[in-house]
């Protein structure tokens, strides 16, 4: 196709182009999984609970999602008279495209990436803080207490397990010598377990906790704790900004299961011992394997949502402090001496 | 002891153990029934809508004596009587505000001539309070919508049977285990 707009057009618009394609694509399949997402968790939850899950809307309910989108764009926006109306309208906006662009680094299959950037966790890290601010500001912004303590809450948590998760990530950054995650996939192809978890088994175990703290979820939902903030910092919030927090927060999810699924499960490869064995799996499109990785971490997190309780404030701080950090930094000092070891025999 | 508490705390015995179970009911089919299209059966029994009660020959059971009124916790059975040929009682107006009752079944046990009846049927929400105040005429219409056929007869003779009839218990009558139990020992 390159090769056909470069006929009778200058090559930057062609990058500039394509480029735009794969947003569009990026976006329209990423939204349409965070709308599928949604589905899938009453789903899950649902039946984990004996129940049965969205069942009307469509056949087995499955136009439930868009139902769903249909009504929050045509509910009432309802805008506290007391808010704080340029932070109140601009902070869905900040946490909505915090998680969205986050997508623009993630490599989905061999060479399919929108930015190929060699700074791609560090660019993660960084979006994921800056949804916080989109928490804080909507919390602060809203002139309710329920809001802003969420708010609060939100800010202390992502703050103590950012650490924890940067941290955790640290191993996999040794193993692979790089942070573009395609380096990061490739690197782990060549390993021979073909997944970082495997070795990095005490960093995934942190990356998965953070993660959970990260994306504000069971069993850390406590911003948005319902039985006791009502819904936390987006409690003031309706209609289709209301949307945007809850598509901010789906995304996070894609974006934290894609991660785990980049660094530690083989992205879109799988281990070699395993298409050595079963030839005909070498066939079988990255992509697939890749999304399959991304469900079952998404299944993971719906799974432990309808499993385990809230914990408590200080039990949440103490996790992530006392138990996290160390585990995470043990973690980093194993790594770098059984590298410089096997460096030194090789 | 303490080093067994020590590797179930490192390994999340109690944790895994939950996730076991919450994914051993994913598999378990729920137990949810689709009400407006899967409707539960009603046991005979069952307190639901009045109805009045009619005779073999279609008449209203109802001598308008007034306790199923003077019984009833909320008070919401209006009797109007009046006194008609040969000194005999008309029952001008029998009215029950449907929305205040609280379906107890004092008035079907203090009627003695089992003229006041609760039916089976449970779904008769309305948008209005109007269609929900039920008249003499159409308590009298339930009767022959709910009760047609065996159904009344089962109604007095298992359930309610009334105490200007006969006092004693019907053989079948149902009853609670332990009462039957009782009435076997004293026989």
């Amino acid at each position: 196709m390159s090769a056909f707009l470069g006929a009778f057009l200058p090559p930057f618009i062609v990058q500039l182009v394509i480029i735009l394609l794969k947003i569009a694509v990026v976006i329209a399949i990423g939204l349409l999984h965070v709308a599928y997402a949604t589905y899938w968790e009453r789903k899950v939850i649902g039946h984990m609970q004996v129940r049965l899950g969205p069942r009307e809307v469509g056949p087995f309910g499955l136009l439930q999602p868009i139902a769903d989108g249909v009504k929050l764009f045509f509910k009432e926006d309802i805008i506290p008279a007391n808010a704080d109306k340029p932070l109140f309208y601009l902070s869905p906006v900040i946490f909505f495209i915090a998680a969205i662009s986050s997508l623009s680094v993630i490599p989905f299959f061999e060479s399919f990436v929108i930015a190929d950037i060699n700074i791609g966790l560090l660019f993660l890290f960084a979006m994921s803080s800056l949804g916080a601010y989109g928490i804080v500001l909507s919390g602060w912004s809203s002139n309710s207490k329920y809001a802003f303590l969420g708010g609060l809450r939100s800010a202390s948590q992502v703050i103590s397990y950012e650490i924890s998760m940067g941290l955790s990530l640290v191993g996999v950054m040794l193993m692979a010598g790089s942070l573009n995650l395609s380096d990061i996939v490739r690197a782990q192809h060549q390993y021979p377990t073909g997944m970082f978890a495997v070795p990095q088994f005490i960093g995934f175990f942190v990356f998965v906790v953070s993660a959970f703290a990260e994306t504000n979820r069971l069993p850390f939902d406590l911003p948005e704790a319902e039985s006791e903030l009502v819904a936390g910092y987006f409690t003031e919030y309706s209609g289709f900004r209301f949307a945007l927090f809850f598509l901010g927060e789906y995304t996070g999810m894609i974006i934290m299961s894609s991660i785990s699924s980049i660094c530690f499960l083989g992205g879109w490869t799988i281990p070699r011992f395993v298409t050595d064995l079963l030839p005909f799996l070498n066939y079988v499109p990255g992509i697939l394997w890749f999304l399959l990785k991304v469900y079952c971490f998404m299944f993971f997190f719906y799974w432990v949502r309808a499993t385990l309780p809230r914990y408590r404030y200080d039990q949440l701080m103490a996790i992530g402090w006392k138990l996290l950090i160390p585990l995470s930094l043990l973690n980093i000092v194993i790594t770098a001496i059984v590298k410089i070891w096997f460096r030194g025999m090789a | 002891m303490r080093a067994g508490k020590f590797i179930q705390t490192i390994f999340f015995t109690e944790i895994i153990k939950g996730m076991a179970l919450t994914l051993r009911t994913l598999f378990t089919p729920p137990v949810t029934r689709r009400y407006p299209k899967v409707k539960r059966p009603v046991k005979p029994g069952f307190r639901g809508l009045h109805a009045l009660a009619k005779n073999e020959e279609g008449k209203m059971k109802c001598v308008g004596c007034g306790l199923c009124g003077a019984y009833c916790p909320s008070q919401c059975i209006y009797i109007y009587t009046s006194e008609g040929e040969d000194h005999k009682k008309i029952v001008d107006r029998y009215e029950i505000e449907v929305l205040r009752c609280v379906y107890c079944g004092f008035c079907v046990e203090a009627c003695p001539f089992g003229a006041i009846t609760l039916s089976e049927h449970y779904e008769y929400s309305d948008y209005s309070r109007e269609p929900l105040y039920m008249t003499k005429d159409k308590l009298l219409a339930n009767w022959d919508r709910y009760f047609a056929g065996e159904k009344g007869l089962r109604y007095f003779r298992d359930f309610w049977r009334p105490k200007a009839e006969n006092f004693s218990a019907y053989e079948g009558q149902a009853m609670f285990d332990k009462v039957k139990a009782r009435r076997k020992e004293q026989k």
